[in-house]
């Protein structure tokens, strides 16, 4: 089969979930982040705990891809701030953009154009200035399991003991603020 | 004419993000998790690689590595054409685009309701969505990742380096919301 097939599909779901959810709209994205219009976080929220449960059942039956970031904690809180700015500004991110700019949106279209601009001046400081910083606070490609903040004695949880916790406490939150009436 | 409400999304959010989270298991099923900005470089690697291929080629990052021992060049891996990823982004698109016409949301549009809101000037939009692209993807790559492949598969894969981008990405996200969109527009 032509290897091409399966990410255009996959991508295809990924898309037109974006705009389903309503999270390729920048008004949504803003109205959550002024803490005002609550459907894009808590949307965003079942689509982590959902994955996150998903993946951790995927694990236990030994079908789960993982590919888990290196930990470089300082660039992860650097680039997650920088990118945090231009959300705040644009209501835009990487994959909402794109959603966004085929959907007729031009403002999108043009934040899609920054992109790539972004991208070539991150490509021409990598080597000088983002090298350097990622070996700061880099803690290898770990996960919280692995990572045993609060027992140093265990190298190793049970991903179920944060897993089931998270998602449960999600659930719950979730359910005890939903909107009722009208609003979604 | 533009809209001054903001509208419902589709899709309630249990539904949406339903559909997201069994996207990314699919996706972590068949081959791995969800991403997007890599493809970004990327597309500016392979145009590098045309404009000034002695810089590219040789660049720490996106050019290729010469083995020592037999001297054959090795082509990168991941800048050097387009792959998985590449394909994804496409599909994005594609998917994106039929959805938008399917719930009969596909618009020409230069605005938003939020932006509308507090500002006058659309030229003063598209100059904030420049910066603002920058920084989203500046921001990611120095992450490496974006809202899908750092926050949205990090916790997916309980991943230690989601939780300083996570921290990062919200508290600098609504700092900038509460610069940018001072006034509340109505809601649907």
């Amino acid at each position: 089969m032509d290897p091409r097939i399966v990410p255009l599909l996959i991508g295809a779901l990924f898309g037109g979930g974006l705009v389903l959810s309503g999270l390729a709209d920048p008004d949504k994205i803003v109205g959550s982040l002024r803490l005002r219009d609550f459907h894009a976080m808590r949307t965003i929220a079942v689509f982590v705990l959902v994955g996150m449960l998903g993946t951790y059942v995927l694990s236990l039956l030994d079908l789960a891809n993982f590919e888990v970031k290196p930990a470089t904690l300082l660039t992860a809180g650097v680039g997650g701030a920088l990118l945090g700015l231009g959300l705040g500004m644009t209501g835009y991110c990487p994959g909402t953009g794109l959603a966004c700019a085929v959907s007729g949106r031009f403002d999108a279209l043009v934040t899609v154009l920054g992109m790539f601009g972004g991208a070539a001046v991150f490509i021409a400081i990598q080597p000088a200035i983002v090298a350097p910083l990622d070996k700061i606070a880099d803690y290898g490609k770990v996960t919280l399991p692995q990572y045993s903040v609060f027992v140093p004695s265990l190298t190793e949880t049970n991903p179920a003991w944060w897993v089931i916790p998270i998602v449960v406490v999600g659930a719950i939150v979730l359910l005890l603020t939903r909107p009722r009436g009208r609003a979604a | 004419m533009e809209e001054l409400t903001v509208r419902k999304a589709p899709l309630p959010w249990w539904l949406g993000g339903l559909l997201l989270g069994l996207t990314q298991v699919l996706a972590i099923a068949v081959s791995r998790p969800l991403g997007v900005s890599t493809q970004f470089v990327v597309v500016d690697s392979l145009a590098l690689r045309q404009a000034a291929p002695a810089y590219a080629k040789a660049h720490p990052l996106i050019g290729d590595k010469v083995d020592a021992k037999t001297e054959k060049v090795l082509v990168n891996p991941t800048y050097a054409g387009v792959g998985y990823g590449f394909w994804l982004d496409v599909g994005l698109l594609g998917g994106a685009l039929l959805a938008a016409i399917l719930v009969r949301r596909w618009r020409l549009r230069v605005n938003t309701v939020w932006w509308r809101a507090s500002h006058s000037s659309v030229l003063l939009r598209l100059l904030v969505g420049l910066v603002g692209g920058f920084l989203i993807l500046l921001g990611a790559r120095v992450a490496h990742g974006c809202t899908s492949g750092q926050f949205a598969s990090g916790w997916a894969q309980l991943s230690l380096s989601a939780l300083p981008f996570t921290v990062g990405m919200f508290v600098f996200g609504i700092l900038a919301a509460a610069v940018f969109y001072r006034r509340v527009p109505k809601f649907e």
